[in-house]
């Protein structure tokens, strides 16, 4: 056979085993078997050598050599797509049996998760988040308390992976990362399953519990905040899951996990998405703080500025009506009593003294546009979709007052409302405290940082006692508690829906001293009003106090 | 007979056998040492090791007093496949006595034909070949090739059915697996007759401008063969089967060089397995077992599927040796080890296997090359051949490219009948390598 044929076959081989090994998937696919037996033969072309001057046994000899090599070279390449190309496919394949009552899967990656003994997750004062339970050679997960399951999120290694807590600090929960390096290197030498270190939260589960309760199963979100530190205390969201249905002991044969899961996934009121860092909402007219809080701060405005409100406004050309003046003979208004009163007519003048580009800008200081630095996944708050929208007066206007276009999450709106009473500073929310080995030592501690500074603690100041002045006298006063100094603002968020949100932002202290709690509180499409919220908020914070 | 005695180092060999002597040493050790996952042992845990060790090396040295002067790299080749099963087994032992009592006695009953096949091979070579064993086994070939067929056709009413087949006859406490005796006395016999007929064979009958294959010199062989085969499908012995059509083509090819042969045999054979695959439910089965075992993964297809798990677990290093879970496939020790071999030592693992088992038949072809007399070099290339074979219809059903049938992987499967003839086939390709050269 010519040389220049054998090296054209040899290399038409090679091509067409790359183009299979990549392009089909099954082991024994009747296409790559087909592909294996053409690219043997033009092998077979390839060590077709010439065999000049020797005895025919010898030339038949070799022959046959050749073709032995051969075979097993394709051999070889089957070898190569077996237990390197689709390793991973075959690895994690599962299959039914032929009658479907039956399900198969890698017994080697079905015990792999389970022979790890998983890091805990507690709260803080050491209550089981998330569990894991011995049960003869494997370890099994379990969440306890439906309150608390879903801050740790699900651990699904077989079905779905994993979300939340469970996600983010795997490395450390299985053991990878957090632990001694040197008991990490010699179970690695000795292939023993890692020990995995645990969590303990800055969550109070008994809170946590209460914050449940009063949302009494409607859907919305509370967040407190320990305004200091920026701890978060509790993070409840509504609608939950149960992320114990979600795991699963093998990958195959799960039909209830995995209706459950198809369930949870369809669900239009969307269980999975933690409203508390998740969501976003119109944050309404708590908002005003913020408006207020930025004239100060840039010198547009002080608390006892003067604005007109005669129960309406034009600006080019739309009447914007005022609804919310107790007493309708006035006309002239502060900015205190704009914030007291929910005054959407003295807002709005305010957001134009501002003006739009100042308000981007200054709305940017509050971290709108900024991913919150958090142990869970979050949503960017945002002030509007683009900065151009900001070019309208009416759009300033109402912005100014909480609605246009503001998104902001609960935890985005606990943590402004912290900022308040803190001097004007936000604090890093902290969710995980510290990284705790299977001993009890603790292992690191998160830090405690700041994270912005919008406004100077002068500014603050004045915000702080205008939202306390709300509550003592202004349109909120059913958020006081005895005893307790609080401040707060409501918000209601129109929505698409006829029904809208209803807001509460508020913190708490003891009288005379800084404040040491804050709390955002919404309920979606909240039937009852405002009441509701301002409840919720203010028992929530007094229990939090009481803790 | 005095004048060849005269004594020698095989210094190549030696040298070679260091590695399977290392091999065997450490493999122990670890294999000791993994379940218990701390260092404390003693040298009598891995007397197998040393004793496998110091075996080989000391047959070397005897093989050098008696003045061998034959291949040295056989035996290096014959240790290293053959510590590689041992190891294995020895692995599998713990688990498998774990699931049932029948592998109580595995390892070291595996130890046993072990040590007998080592015996055997240096009995041949420094007794029985000198003495004539190649000479009387194309003497007698037709008794050797009936006794055979006898052998394998008794099989049928006194063997002993394990899965559906008919393969073993116990005598005792002694299962003998005749299907092994036979592919030697096969290949014996074959390279006699074909030898002798040689020229005829390949010249043909010339009928006007047609050349017709000489007949009647093909019948007596493709009697010979047609029995062995047809004995093998009755019993279900599918794998001995092929293996034996193999060699039977192969040796045609090699003796006559004619592609005719080859031609006429593959295709009757495909249409034999077609035919089949219509006919019989049993070899539908194996046809979907080797297309898509996942159609039926807890049933029929049970045994590939775990094999594919084990096959992808070891990905290119391997898990190592004692922490993957070969076990799980049913029947590991036997037709699936070369996938417990893939889980535990990877791709690099099964791979040196497949070189191994190419390197004895290069080297085996290289002394049929060097052969001054005619028979001894079909011998050769066929005990070779079977070798060749033999690993191709193993390694190529375990990782799907033909349909599995069971058969040994050489030297490294459980199973006495098994180690013993490949141990007598490595003795008799070693004996011949000293045999007088063509210069």
């Amino acid at each position: 056979m010519p040389v220049p044929i054998r090296v054209l076959a040899g290399l038409a081989s090679l091509g067409l085993l790359a183009w299979g090994l990549y392009a089909i998937d099954d082991v024994s696919d009747a296409r790559w078997l087909s592909i294996l037996g053409v690219a043997w033969l033009l092998l077979l072309v390839a060590a077709y050598v010439r065999l000049p001057n020797m005895p025919q046994f010898s030339r038949s000899l070799i022959r046959v050599a050749l073709v032995f090599a051969t075979v097993l070279a394709i051999v070889s390449v089957q070898l190569i797509r077996i237990q390197v190309i689709k390793q991973d496919d075959i690895v994690y394949r599962t299959a039914q049996s032929a009658d479907g009552t039956d399900a198969i899967a890698n017994p080697r990656v079905v015990l792999t998760p389970l022979e790890t003994k998983r890091g805990e997750i507690f709260d803080r004062d050491g209550e089981v988040i998330a569990g894991t339970v011995q049960e003869g050679d494997h370890y099994y997960r379990t969440w306890p308390d439906p309150a608390t399951a879903y801050i740790a999120g699900y651990f699904s290694p077989f079905l779905i992976a994993s979300s939340g807590l469970e996600a983010e600090y795997a490395d450390v929960l299985s053991g990878q990362t957090g632990n001694n390096p040197i008991s990490r290197l010699f179970n690695n030498l000795l292939h023993k399953p890692q020990t995995g270190s645990n969590l303990r939260l800055t969550i109070d589960a008994d809170l946590q519990r209460s914050a449940h309760a009063l949302l009494d199963g409607q859907n919305g979100a509370v967040v407190v905040i320990d305004v200091e530190t920026g701890d978060v205390v509790v993070m409840a969201s509504n609608p939950t899951y149960d992320p114990n249905q979600l795991f699963t002991t093998s990958p195959a044969g799960n039909p209830e996990a995995q209706a459950y899961w198809e369930s949870i996934i369809n669900d239009p009121d969307r269980p999975l998405v933690t409203r508390a860092s998740l969501g976003l909402y119109t944050p309404g007219s708590t908002f005003k703080t913020v408006t207020a809080a930025i004239a100060i701060e840039r010198g547009y405005a002080e608390p006892d500025s003067v604005y007109e409100d005669d129960g309406d406004i034009e600006i080019d050309g739309r009447v914007l009506v005022e609804n919310n003046r107790p007493d309708e003979t006035r006309s002239e208004w502060t900015l205190r009593e704009g914030l007291m009163w929910s005054l959407n007519v003295v807002l709005a003048q305010v957001g134009l003294q501002i003006g739009g580009d100042e308000f981007w800008e200054a709305a940017e200081d509050f971290g709108f546009g900024q991913e919150i630095p958090f142990d869970l996944p979050v949503s960017t708050s945002r002030l509007a979709s683009s900065e151009d929208f900001l070019d309208s007066s009416n759009a300033i206007a109402d912005t100014g007052f909480g609605q246009g276009q503001i998104q902001v999450s609960p935890l985005h709106m606990a943590l402004i409302t912290a900022g308040f009473v803190n001097d004007g500073v936000i604090m890093v929310p902290r969710l995980v405290d510290a990284v705790v080995s299977e001993d009890g030592d603790v292992i690191e501690t998160k830090p405690t940082e700041e994270w912005l500074q919008p406004i100077s603690p002068e500014t603050a100041e004045d915000v702080e006692q205008m939202m306390v002045d709300t509550v003592t006298s202004g349109s909120v006063q059913g958020a006081q508690a005895p005893g307790y100094t609080i401040g707060g603002k409501t918000g209601t968020a129109e929505t698409s829906t006829d029904t809208p949100h209803s807001w509460f932002i508020g913190f708490i202290g003891e009288p005379g001293q800084k404040p040491r709690y804050a709390v955002a509180v919404v309920l979606e499409q909240g039937t009852s009003g405002l009441a509701a919220p301002v409840a919720i908020g203010r028992d929530i914070l007094v229990q939090t106090m009481q803790e | 007979m005095p004048a060849r005695f005269r004594p020698t180092f095989r210094s190549i060999e030696f040298g070679l056998l260091i590695f399977p002597a290392l091999i065997a040493i450490i493999g122990l050790a670890i294999i000791v040492l993994v379940p218990r996952a701390q260092l404390d042992w003693s040298w009598s845990e891995i007397w197998v090791g040393l004793a496998f060790a110091g075996a080989v090396l000391v047959m070397s040295l005897s093989l050098g007093i008696r003045g061998f002067r034959g291949d040295q790299t056989i035996l290096p080749i014959t240790a290293m496949i053959s510590i590689l099963g041992l190891l294995m087994i020895q692995r599998l032992h713990p688990d498998l006595a774990a699931i049932s009592d029948a592998y109580s006695a595995l390892a070291q009953r595996h130890l046993m034909y072990l040590a007998a096949g080592l015996v055997i091979m240096w009995l041949i070579v420094m007794l029985l070949g000198p003495i004539g064993l190649i000479r009387w086994l194309q003497r007698y070939r037709y008794l050797i090739i009936l006794s055979a067929i006898a052998l394998q056709i008794s099989t049928f009413f006194i063997g002993t059915e394990v899965y559906g087949a008919k393969l073993w006859i116990e005598i005792g406490p002694v299962q003998i697996q005749p299907s092994e005796i036979v592919k030697l006395a096969l290949v014996a016999f074959l390279a006699s007759y074909l030898d002798e007929n040689r020229d005829l064979l390949a010249s043909g009958w010339k009928v006007g401008p047609i050349t017709l294959p000489p007949i009647p010199y093909l019948i007596p062989m493709g009697a010979m063969w047609a029995a062995c085969l047809l004995t093998l499908i009755i019993l279900n012995d599918l794998g001995s089967a092929l293996l034996f059509f193999g060699i039977f083509l192969t040796m045609l090819y090699i003796a006559t060089g004619g592609l005719i042969y080859v031609a006429v045999g593959l295709g009757s054979f495909v249409a034999a397995a077609y035919g089949a695959w219509l006919t019989l439910d049993r070899i539908g089965i194996r046809v979907q077992n080797w297309l898509n075992p996942w159609k039926d993964p807890l049933d029929a297809g049970f045994q590939p599927v775990h094999s594919d798990y084990a096959l992808a677990s070891g990905g290119v290093f391997g898990v190592g040796l004692g922490y993957g879970s070969p076990t799980y496939i049913p029947e590991v020790q036997t037709d699936y080890i070369f996938s417990a071999i893939g889980e535990e030592l990877g791709l690099l693992g099964t791979l040196a296997v497949i070189c191994l088992y190419l390197f004895f038949v290069v080297r085996g072809f290289t002394i049929a090359l060097r052969a001054r007399d005619g028979y001894v070099q079909l011998f050769a290339a066929g005990l070779s051949s079977i070798i060749a074979v033999q690993t191709i219809i193993i390694v190529g059903g375990v990782t799907r490219i033909i349909p599995l049938t069971g058969i040994t992987l050489p030297l490294i499967s459980y199973g006495g009948s098994a180690l013993l003839t490949n141990f007598a086939l490595s003795g008799m390709l070693l004996y011949v390598s000293g045999l007088p050269r063509r210069v």
